[in-house]
C-alpha cells in the first residue's frame, strides 16, 4: 500500500476491536436469521421490503441530488451538469454517463479506505450500467453526465439503494429519460429468498458454505423501468438454481413498481414545488 | 395552481397519431407519446386541431448548445488566427457551467474578411453576443459574429472604465476618451434585453 | 434578467447587493446562517454528527480502532482527522486525490485540535508501549456552501463528545485482548473549540459566516477559532490585509456566537444521551 501523503495517516496495523469481541459461526448466525414466528430479527416478513424513505435537493450545489434511507441504509447522490468529457478529442454522437459509487469510510463496520476498492468500483459500473438505457443520451452528445453516489451508511442492499436514488437525482436535475429506473435487491441463503437483505442477512448470503454444496445462496440485483417493464441491468452473485432466479426476478419487478409509486409521489412534490415558486416570481 | 398537468419521465401522456405531435421534452415510442422530464405538460393547438405536445421542466434544464442559438460570451483568450471564449448564456438561460468556444478570425465579420484582426476586433473580457455555428467534429463550439446584430456589446478600456459604442467598428472609453477597435453589435431595439451595463 | 447580470457581471453584482448593506441571499452582513447540529446519525461509526450552517452540510464519523502507540510517545494513542470534499458536494471539485483545498482545510481542522488541548491523547492509551486505540475521525462535506472550517468544528466535536469507548481487558505478558462490550466510557473532551468565519472585501466589508459565492468574489477570509470563551486561533490566509479594529470587531462577534454554538453542540449530544438512557 503506497503512503497516501495528501492525507493525514494513522498509524500502520490499525484492526477492528471487533476482532476480539465473540463472534457466532456460520451455522449460529443461520439459526438467528429467523426469529421463532418465522419473522426476519427486524420483524419483516421474507418477502416484505424495508420502509423507504426519499427527498430531493439535498445538495444546494449539484443540479440534481436525492437522499434515499431503506431501514439504516443511508445514500445521497448528486447529480451535474453536462460537461465536456475530460482527455477526449474526437466526436461522439451519444452523451456518457460517469458515475461514482463510493462507501463513507465510516459506512460499514469494518472501517474503509479513502480510494475507491474493487467492490466500489464494480458497483460504480452496476449503477451505470442500469442508468444508461433509461437516459435519453442523444439529447446531450460530446457531453458527460456526472454522478455520484456516496453510502453514509451501509445496512445492506446499498447497490439497490444507490440505482434507485440516482434515477431520482437525474429526474430532480431534469436530464431527460425515457422511464424511471428502480431497484430491488435479492438474498438466498440455505434455499430461503429474502428481500431488501439487513447487512447481516446479505453477509450469510454471500457465504460460500463448503459443507452444504447443495443449498443455494446468492445475491440478485434487477434494476427494472415499471412503465415498459424492461430490466434495465441483471446482476447476480453465489449459486442459485434457475427456478429461484426467476422467482426472485417476478418478486422484484412487483416490488419495484411499488417503489415507484413512491418516488413518483416524491418527483411530483418536487414538480409542484417549483410550479409554486415560479408562480409566485 | 389549477389545471396543471404533472408528469413524471416515463409517464405516458397520450397516443401518438396526426392529431398529437411529439414536442419538447416528450419521445415516441409504439405508437404513444411519453414524457422524458419531470415537469408540467403544455399543450400548444395548432391549426386544424392539431396538438404538440410539450413538457417543460420546473427548474432550469440542462441545456447544451445547438446549431444557431444566439449565445452571450465572454472572451478568455485572444492570438493571432483566434479568440478563446466562455459561453455564459443561450437565449435567454443562464448556464451554471460555461462551455468552451471559439471565435475564429474568419468568421468575426461578414465583410473584408482578409482584413480581419483579432485584437482589432474582441479583446479578453468583452461581452460578445455570437451564434453557433454547424457542430463539427471538433470539440469546441464553433461560433461566429458575422452578422451586423453580434458582436461586442459591453467592454472596459485599461483603465477598467465602461467603453461605449461610437460606430461599428469602434468604441471609446467613458472616462479616458481612448478609442479602441471592436466588432461592434447593433443591437436591435426589440431585443433591448441582451444588454445589460 | 437579474441572473443574466449576475453571470456575466459577478463583481458588480455584488457590490450593488452590498452597498445597500445588504447581502445576495437577503442577509444582512453580520448576521450568520441558521446552524442545525444532530447527533449520533449513523450507527456503524463509535460516534457521529451531522452539521449543517445554513446549506454547508459536514458529516463526521468516528472509527475506533486498536493499534500500537509509537516508540517516541509511547503513553500516547491517536485522533486522526480527515477531510473529504468530494466531487458530490459541489463542482468545484473533481473525483481523485484530495484537492489542495482539502489537504489545507484537513491541517488547519488538525492543528486546531492539537493547538486548543480539547483532548488527551493519553486517555487513548491502554497499556504503554503495547495498546492504545486510534480514532479516525472523517468528515465528508455533503454540501459545500462556504464556512466549511465552521461546519467542521461542529460535527467533529459534537461526534467526539458522542463517542464511547469499550472497556479492554489487556494481559501484556499474554497479548491477549478481552473486549467488555457493554462497559463502555465516554471519551473526555476538555474544551469545544468553535470557528466562526468572515469574508473580507476590500478590507472594508466583512461579512460573518460567508457563502460559497461569497467566498469566491471576496478578497479574503478570516476564521476566529474560540474556545471556553478565550481566543484559541486567528487563520487568515492571505488576502488583503485587515486593520485592527476590523480584526477585534471580528473576534467580538465570534465570542458571541460562540456561546451560542456551544449551547447547540450541548444540546445536540445532551438529546442522544437522553436516548440512550432510557
Amino acid at each position: 500500500m503506497p503512503v497516501d501523503l495528501k492525507r493525514i495517516n494513522g498509524p500502520e496495523n490499525t484492526v477492528s476491536y471487533k476482532l476480539y469481541t465473540p463472534s457466532k459461526t456460520f451455522k449460529e448466525e443461520l439459526k438467528c436469521l429467523f426469529k421463532s414466528n418465522n419473522k426476519r430479527q427486524d420483524g419483516r416478513n421474507s418477502l416484505e421490503h424495508r420502509k423507504m424513505f426519499i427527498k430531493t435537493g439535498i445538495v444546494s450545489q449539484a443540479k440534481g441530488s436525492a437522499y434515499l434511507e431503506l431501514g439504516n441504509t443511508k445514500v445521497i447522490v448528486s447529480v451535474f451538469d453536462p460537461r465536456e468529457i475530460p482527455n477526449k478529442t474526437d466526436y461522439s454522437q451519444k452523451g456518457v454517463l460517469y458515475c461514482e459509487f463510493k462507501y463513507a469510510t465510516f459506512s460499514c463496520p469494518q472501517r474503509r479506505n479513502f480510494q475507491q476498492d474493487s467492490e466500489e468500483k464494480q458497483n460504480s459500473i452496476i449503477l451505470k450500467q442500469s442508468l444508461e438505457p433509461a437516459v435519453c443520451l442523444h439529447e446531450f452528445p460530446n457531453f458527460q453526465v456526472d454522478i455520484y453516489a456516496l453510502i453514509l451508511e451501509n445496512d445492506g442492499s446499498s447497490l439497490s439503494a444507490a440505482v434507485t436514488c440516482a434515477c431520482v437525482a437525474l429526474a430532480h436535475a431534469s436530464v431527460p429519460m425515457y422511464d424511471l429506473v428502480t431497484a430491488v435487491t435479492m438474498g438466498v441463503v440455505d434455499n430461503q429468498i429474502l428481500m431488501d437483505p439487513t447487512l447481516k442477512e446479505q453477509q450469510l448470503c454471500e457465504v460460500f458454505d463448503e459443507t452444504d454444496t447443495k443449498s443455494d445462496h446468492g445475491i440478485i440485483v434487477t434494476s427494472f423501468m415499471s412503465t415498459h417493464q424492461q430490466i434495465s441491468q441483471f446482476y447476480q452473485t453465489g449459486n442459485i438454481n434457475l427456478e429461484n432466479i426467476s422467482k426472485s426476478i417476478s418478486i422484484s419487478t412487483d416490488a419495484s413498481g411499488d417503489i415507484k409509486l413512491l418516488i413518483e409521489k416524491c418527483i411530483v412534490n418536487h414538480v409542484l414545488k417549483g410550479a409554486n415558486k415560479s408562480n409566485e416570481e | 395552481m389549477e389545471d396543471v398537468l404533472v408528469c413524471i419521465p416515463g409517464q405516458r401522456l397520450c397516443l401518438c397519431d396526426k392529431k398529437h405531435i411529439s414536442g419538447q421534452g416528450t419521445y415516441e415510442r409504439q405508437g404513444y407519446l411519453y414524457s422524458q422530464l419531470a415537469g408540467l405538460v403544455k399543450i400548444i393547438e395548432k391549426e386544424d386541431g392539431v396538438q404538440l405536445i410539450e413538457v417543460h421542466s420546473t427548474q432550469d434544464q440542462g441545456l447544451v448548445p445547438q446549431q444557431g442559438d444566439l449565445v452571450t460570451v465572454q472572451i478568455t483568450i485572444i492570438n493571432q488566427q483566434f479568440a478563446k471564449c466562455a459561453i455564459k448564456c443561450i437565449g435567454d438561460t443562464v448556464l451554471s457551467r460555461p462551455y468552451r468556444g471559439i471565435l475564429r478570425k474568419e468568421d468575426l465579420r461578414a465583410t473584408e474578411k482578409d482584413k480581419i484582426e483579432v485584437y482589432k476586433s474582441v479583446r479578453p473580457g468583452d461581452i460578445v453576443l455570437a451564434r453557433v455555428l454547424p457542430i463539427t467534429e471538433a470539440h469546441t463550439y464553433h461560433l461566429t459574429t458575422a452578422e451586423n446584430e453580434l458582436g461586442v456589446v459591453t467592454a472596459h478600456s485599461e483603465g477598467g472604465h465602461q467603453m461605449v459604442p461610437i460606430s461599428w467598428t469602434e468604441m471609446q472609453c467613458t472616462k479616458t476618451l481612448v478609442k479602441q477597435h471592436r466588432k461592434v453589435a447593433k443591437v436591435l431595439p426589440e431585443k433591448p434585453k441582451q444588454i445589460v451595463t | 434578467m437579474a441572473k443574466q447580470y449576475k453571470s456575466l457581471h459577478p463583481i458588480k453584482y455584488f457590490r450593488d447587493y452590498l452597498a445597500h448593506d445588504i447581502r445576495p441571499d437577503g442577509r444582512e452582513l453580520t448576521k450568520y446562517r441558521p446552524v442545525i447540529i444532530n447527533a449520533n446519525s449513523v450507527s456503524t461509526a463509535e460516534g457521529s454528527a451531522i452539521a449543517k450552517v445554513g446549506k454547508t452540510t459536514v458529516i463526521c464519523g468516528i472509527k475506533a480502532e486498536l493499534c500500537q502507540p509509537k516508540t517516541e510517545t509511547p503513553t500516547q494513542g491517536f485522533l486522526i482527522p480527515n477531510l473529504e470534499l468530494p466531487p458530490l458536494c459541489s463542482s468545484k471539485f473533481k473525483p481523485g486525490p484530495p484537492s489542495d483545498q482539502a489537504q489545507v482545510a484537513t491541517k488547519v481542522i488538525a492543528d486546531i485540535i492539537e493547538n486548543s488541548g480539547c483532548i488527551n491523547l493519553q486517555d487513548l492509551c491502554i497499556s504503554t508501549e503495547k495498546l492504545a486505540w486510534c480514532l479516525y475521525a472523517d468528515l465528508v462535506c455533503l454540501d459545500h456552501d462556504g464556512s466549511i472550517i465552521d461546519a467542521c468544528l461542529l460535527a467533529l466535536f459534537t461526534a467526539l463528545k458522542t463517542v464511547s469507548l469499550p472497556k479492554v481487558e489487556y494481559n501484556a505478558e499474554l497479548d491477549s485482548k478481552n473486549l467488555q462490550m457493554d462497559e463502555r466510557t465516554p471519551f473526555k473532551l476538555y474544551n469545544v473549540p468553535v470557528s466562526t468565519t468572515f469574508a473580507i472585501l476590500d478590507e472594508t466589508v466583512l461579512m460573518i459566516d460567508p457563502t460559497a459565492e461569497e467566498e469566491n468574489l471576496c478578497t479574503g477570509v478570516v476564521t476566529i477559532v474560540i474556545k471556553d470563551d478565550e481566543l484559541c486561533s486567528v487563520l487568515k490566509p492571505g488576502g488583503s490585509p485587515i486593520t485592527e479594529e476590523k480584526l477585534v470587531d471580528c473576534i467580538k462577534q465570534s465570542m458571541e456566537r460562540a456561546k451560542l454554538l456551544g449551547k447547540l453542540i450541548d444540546t445536540a449530544t445532551q438529546e442522544t444521551n437522553d436516548e440512550i438512557d432510557k
